[in-house]
């Protein structure tokens, strides 16, 4: 095994000081001179027909320097499905109807905001209301409203996987159960409000400050709704407040404030409220999970049948991604040798669902968990010993999918057990207590390239100067997990510098290399290490060529870039600093500047990923058995995420899953009417606060993926999967009531303890 | 989110916020820390012209303790300075105990006791313990005081009792007596910080064994906090068994009127009245023995 | 109407006209530029825009300007000591990692500082309890309060420092 200087320990992040400090610029800290203020007008239906909108009296209101509506912008539809241009079916403001209360109608900029605001109510809109559908079963009926006419029967996209013979593996069964679990929507709850600003220059381009995770893919749409050159756009990504999926696409008000900064001349700025957020704002796919799973007598497992309606909204946003990330899903973790997955993505007259940390993970797999915890106890097995008896291992293939080049599960499993002391709490708890187990695997970034980029996936360049520093530009985006810093620490490891010694120029598409398709789906340590790795190497060639010349070194001599210095290894006196050598290099050049660009593209991985994490969670509950209340006491959790870049950080990720995922077992969820999101402030949605964190204690099981950087792989996404199955299976040990609907609330607890006491009472 | 317009005006006496009250009327509104009265303008909800703050009456501020007269918590009063009281900890600990349960720090640092009694949520923390105790309103209008028992104050869900050019100074809560114990128990379904999806206080004065007097409030389940009297009944003059307790608690759910909303359904509410009422009595009980 | 109001900020005295309708966050971030202090939500239950007003923590958006009259206010850039890079409650929450998007840092951190003010040895449920009017959605909390114990040990330790040194 290695041994690394950087990689693997606890460094503060640098940006931690300006952001402790104030100093951290976001985009709604952002002020330009003559900047106006926009505001989106949204619609008050959840389906309608536009007819006509006047706007002459917010035109005349003094003060406001442009309104616009869906009749003023190209007729160009966007949406991040670029390969398939049919997925794309958003303009960035409504041209014939309203698809969900919040649909973007109009948009005004104003000299301040409270003008904009004001405007925005003397817009008259006539609308023509249509009948709406809410919930997936009733937008499938015949009949149903269409929502979109491209979607005659709202099905927007379908998705089918199989392998095996799924028939007949469930004819070889012993014990087959079929169930079906439904999830709810949760929102991103990022803290910091989506915000952008936009400026045109003298010459039509166009410069966008926007609190995004992928400002390569801003860009990219942002030109084809304006009809511009890509690279007449530039897109500046400041420091980001969090996105966990929710700010990854092309966003109305993104290009309502570069359409009118050019019809204007004027930089505009739009910062949405926390109202607008949750009230409008994209959110986990709700979802209807039917699962039929055949076991033999000792628990093997023989087959799945997975069958997945995903409530879409009323766009396709990123549920295309979702559609086909769910029945990749199902069928991980455990070895099905035959595997059948249809998912359809339905159109609804609601919020349009999208991206959310786990994508497609914590619906999918709170089914496959909950399954597995009841199949376990069908079977009179231990639920742990279950799944190790059919944990996917190194080397197994997914059919047509992927091959698992590395695997800690059985371990993460043995080590979740051993730190809970698992067997013993399973047989002796307090009464209305209980634990139960939660698992995952999630992927290191996506293969499928459905943006359609003509770039590499991950690009990096290293510039490095005679003084003895690097300067590392990247696209890759940090929005708060911490990508600036992991980067730093690999360049900062392959060219043996201190982190003090690199800067760090990340996210700007007119100065960083392209491209980076942007932070999601646990992408960027994998992918963008891998580019950074490149161009060191690149790098440490013409570095190990300056020095091997100047020490007229035997050809076969290893050469190393350690400590500052580059030198032969073994020999260290056969070397010189890494300035000096860098001043070598440029003097061959004659001058020329020391650079490298490089690059990452997974190929040859199959169709989902280039590598898998895994790991297992014990939830500990407590339930008030009068008030249905729990209280998650603790969770230990075991993972494998490859070689950890930095352990701090990785563990920050886990903490924050926990939290994550607490609210979506049990706090958080959409109180909808009509279409319209009831629970609007942070009042009323409830994140957990820091009382109602449990104890959190984890292990890294050690793993090496051959294929991430310095053998590193995902990790802190796939980690919010596991704890809401793992609190369900804990609250069923404590109660008796087993959760099929998320979330778990104290009403659904009281109404299954009722249960359980009648059926003990018929049974006696 | 932006406030709609309005003007402010900061009288510096009681005397002269009465007196701007009478001329405004249902178009001025009085602030005390406005952690509520903020967001309702924020929302739309309210849309007063003007804003009648109470930050330079210096008299508001006020807490203090006689022993004949009870306790007087002045209208600017935060809600962390009630919490931390040592009188109020010690001689009315479900009043203290309320007030540091209500929202966040910062909001306790910012919104008052009586701010959240004007507020007349169904839901606020602090009236149910108030009432128990047998609190009463003390109410300046320009032409003097008058007193108003807290639990008379409320018409409903935001509205109160209160005549043009009324302003309340603070509220009074009489010693407690006796042998007493007052408890205050809440729940919300979501979070350990939260607004309260049913709130219930009990008061139980018990002299040679038995029930001399009883007062059970019950909050969030009815327009206005209710006291629930039938349940009171069942307990006025007797032994507090614990099954009495119980048949009271399950009678007091009998007695709620609740709603359902995006923070509880109705059948959890009444249940929950049960449950909490059991549990302020059975804490009251044991206060009132400890006493 | 315009109301003149002079506030004291972070040690800096201001003079300004302000409209009644004008939060303390609007007046920090958009006329005194001093746009460390977040906006998270406007309807105080997020606590990002928490700031210290004669020494007791606020949220400044449910703040109005107009009232600030004669306070002092403090806010993240005012908290580091003169001379000094950090505030030990800002280099704790740095060392710690308790800081990832960093939206709720600020505020916490004065959350924080107005703990550890009033209560210097907190336990861990004093320190939860302290926080929890201050939102993250990145951290899962459990490293910004081991970073406030942290800081509360450092700061105990400078304390007897100093009186050591009288």
């Amino acid at each position: 095994m290695r041994e690394f200087s950087v990689v693997g320990k606890d460094i503060p992040r640098p940006d931690a000081w300006l952001k402790a400090t104030g100093k951290a610029v976001y985009t709604d800290d952002i002020k330009l001179p003559g900047m106006l203020y926009g505001k989106l007008l949204r619609s008050p239906l959840p389906h309608a027909r536009i007819v006509n909108i006047d706007v002459s009296k917010a035109q005349a209101l003094p003060g406001v320097k442009c309104v616009i509506t869906g009749q003023d912008i190209p007729k160009v539809k966007y949406g991040n499905w670029r390969l398939f241009p049919a997925t794309q079916d958003e303009y960035a403001l409504a041209i014939d109807k309203v698809r969900f209360v919040g649909d973007e109608v109009a948009a005004v900029a104003a000299i301040d905001p409270d003008i904009a605001a004001e405007a925005l109510q003397l817009i008259e809109v006539e609308y023509e209301e249509l009948p709406p559908v809410f919930d997936i079963e009733s937008a499938l009926k015949e009949g149903a409203p269409v929502i979109h006419e491209e979607s005659p029967n709202n099905v927007s996209v379908t998705r089918k996987i199989e392998y095996g013979d799924v028939e007949e593996g469930f004819s070889k069964a012993d014990y087959v159960r079929e169930d079906t679990f439904t999830v709810h929507a949760v929102s991103h709850a990022y803290l910091e409000p989506c915000s952008t600003v936009a400026q045109c220059d003298l010459d039509g381009r166009i410069t966008l400050w926007t609190s995004t995770q992928t400002p390569y893919i801003i860009q990219c749409l942002l030109a084809s709704t304006l009809e511009m050159r890509e690279n007449d756009v530039r897109v500046i990504k400041p420091y980001v407040g969090g996105g966990f999926g929710g700010k990854m696409e092309l966003r109305p008000w993104e290009f309502c404030a570069a359409f009118m900064a050019k019809l204007t001349g004027r930089p505009v700025k739009f910062t949405l409220t926390r109202e607008e957020e949750l009230a409008t704002g994209r959110r986990r796919h709700p979802m209807v999970i039917y699962s039929k799973v055949g076991f033999k007598k000792d628990g093997t497992l023989v087959a799945k049948d997975l069958k997945i309606s995903l409530d879409g909204g009323g766009y396709n946003s990123m549920g295309p991604t979702a559609t086909f990330l769910c029945g990749n899903f199902g069928a991980m973790l455990y070895r099905y040798p035959n595997y059948r997955f249809f998912g359809q993505h339905v159109y609804t007259n609601k919020p349009p669902a999208g991206a959310m940390r786990g994508f497609g993970a914590p619906q999918s797999l709170f089914a496959t968990e909950t399954q597995m915890n009841m199949a376990a106890e069908e079977l009179g097995i231990d639920p742990i010993e279950l799944r190790i008896k059919n944990a996917m291992v190194e080397g197994d293939v997914i059919p047509d999918v992927a091959t698992i080049s590395s695997c800690g599960f059985i371990d993460s499993l043995k080590e979740a057990a051993r730190m809970s002391n698992w067997k013993k709490k399973r047989k002796s708890l307090a009464p209305g207590e209980g634990i139960g187990v939660g698992c995952y695997s999630f992927i290191s970034g996506g293969v499928f390239n459905w943006f359609n980029t003509q770039y590499p996936f991950s690009a990096a360049e290293v510039r490095v100067f005679s003084d003895g520093t690097a300067h590392l530009l990247t696209m890759a985006s940090d929005i708060g997990q911490g990508s600036d810093t992991a980067l730093k620490q690999i360049l900062a490891e392959e060219l043996g510098l201190e982190m003090k010694d690199i800067r760090v120029t990340s996210a700007d598409t007119a100065v960083t290399p392209q491209a980076d398709l942007g932070t999601w789906g646990s992408r960027v340590t994998l992918m963008a290490g891998n580019a950074v790795i490149d161009a060191a190497k690149k790098i440490k060639e013409k570095l190990f060529g300056a020095v091997s010349a100047r020490f007229n070194l035997n050809v076969i001599y290893d050469m190393e870039c350690k400590g500052g210095r580059v030198y032969a290894k073994g020999r260290p006196d056969r070397g010189m600093s890494f300035g000096e050598a860098v001043a070598m290099v440029q003097k061959a050049q004659r001058g020329e500047p020391l650079v490298a660009r490089g690059y990452y593209t997974p190929r040859g991985k199959g169709l989902v990923t280039p590598a898998f994490s895994f790991g297992a969670q014990v939830a500990h509950v407590a339930v008030d058995q009068e008030t249905g209340k729990v209280e998650v006491k603790k969770i230990w959790t075991a993972h494998d995420c490859g070689t950890v870049i930095n352990p701090m950080a990785a563990e920050g990720q886990l903490e924050g899953s926990i939290h994550m995922a607490l609210g979506y077992a049990l706090s958080e969820q959409f109180v909808m009417d009509k279409g319209k999101t009831l629970n609007t402030t942070f009042l009323d949605y409830k994140i957990p606060a820091a009382m109602d964190m449990p104890q959190s204690k984890s292990a890294i099981v050690d793993t090496y993926e051959p294929e991430g950087p310095m053998g590193a792989k995902e990790v802190g996404e796939g980690l919010v999967s596991p704890t809401a199955p793992a609190i369900a299976e804990a609250v069923y040990h404590a109660t008796g009531y087993r959760c099929k609907d998320l979330p778990i609330t104290p009403e659904k607890i009281l109404k299954g303890l009722r249960d359980t006491k009648k059926r003990k009472r018929k049974r006696s | 989110m932006g406030l709609p317009k309005f003007n402010y005006v900061a009288p510096e006496t009681v005397q002269e916020a009465c007196q701007i009250l009478e001329k405004l009327g249902g178009q001025a509104k009085v602030m005390a820390g406005g952690t509520d009265l903020l967001i309702k303008m924020k929302h739309g909800a309210l849309r007063p012209k003007t804003i009648v703050g109470l930050r330079k009456i210096k008299e508001l501020r006020k807490i203090s303790f006689r022993k004949n007269q009870g306790l007087f918590i002045g209208a600017m009063a935060l809600l962390e300075e009630v919490a931390s009281h040592p009188k109020v900890k010690k001689l009315y600990p479900a009043v203290a105990y309320a007030a540091s349960q209500t929202a966040t720090v910062q909001i306790r640092n910012m919104g008052t006791v009586v701010g959240n009694i004007c507020n007349a949520a169904p839901s606020a923390d602090n009236i149910p313990s108030l009432m128990a105790f047998g609190a009463e309103l003390i109410i300046a209008s320009p032409n003097g005081e008058r007193r108003i028992l807290l639990e008379n104050f409320f018409k409903g869900p935001g509205e109160v009792n209160l005549n043009r050019g009324e302003l309340v100074k603070g509220v009074l809560v009489p010693p407690p007596p006796e042998g007493s114990g007052v408890s205050y128990q809440f729940i919300s379904q979501r979070s350990k910080v939260d607004i309260a999806a049913v709130c219930v206080a009990a008061m139980v004065v018990i002299d040679k064994g038995r029930t001399r007097d009883v007062k059970i409030v019950l909050g969030a389940v009815a327009p206005t906090p209710i006291r629930a009297l039938e349940a009171e009944g069942l307990l006025r003059g007797k032994k507090l068994a614990d099954r009495s307790i119980q048949k009271a608690a399950e009678q007091a759910s009998q007695e709620a009127r609740p709603i359902t909303d995006m923070r509880a359904t109705s059948e959890y509410r009444r249940l929950m009245v049960a449950v909490l009422t059991k549990r302020a009595l059975l804490e009251a009980r044991q206060m009132a023995l400890a006493s | 109407m315009m109301h003149k109001i002079s506030i004291k900020v972070n040690g800096d005295l201001y003079v300004l006209s302000v409209e009644p309708w004008k939060t303390l966050n609007q007046v920090l971030r958009e006329d005194l530029n001093l746009t460390g202090t977040k906006l998270g939500c406007g309807t105080g239950d997020c606590g990002a825009c928490t700031v210290l007003v004669d020494g007791r923590s606020v949220t400044s958006c449910l703040t109005l300007a107009v009232e600030m009259d004669g306070k002092e206010i403090l806010t993240v850039e005012g908290l580091a000591p003169a001379g000094e890079e950090l505030h030990p409650i800002q280099r704790a929450f740095v060392e710690k990692g308790a800081i990832q998007c960093g939206y709720c840092t600020p505020g916490m951190e004065l959350s924080a500082l107005y703990l550890l003010k009033n209560n210097p040895s907190p336990s861990e449920a004093e320190i939860r309890e302290a926080l929890s009017g201050n939102l993250c959605r990145c951290t899962g909390y459990n490293k910004i309060v081991e970073a406030v114990q942290w800081a509360a040990k450092e700061l105990k330790a400078e304390k007897s420092k100093s009186t050591r040194s009288k």
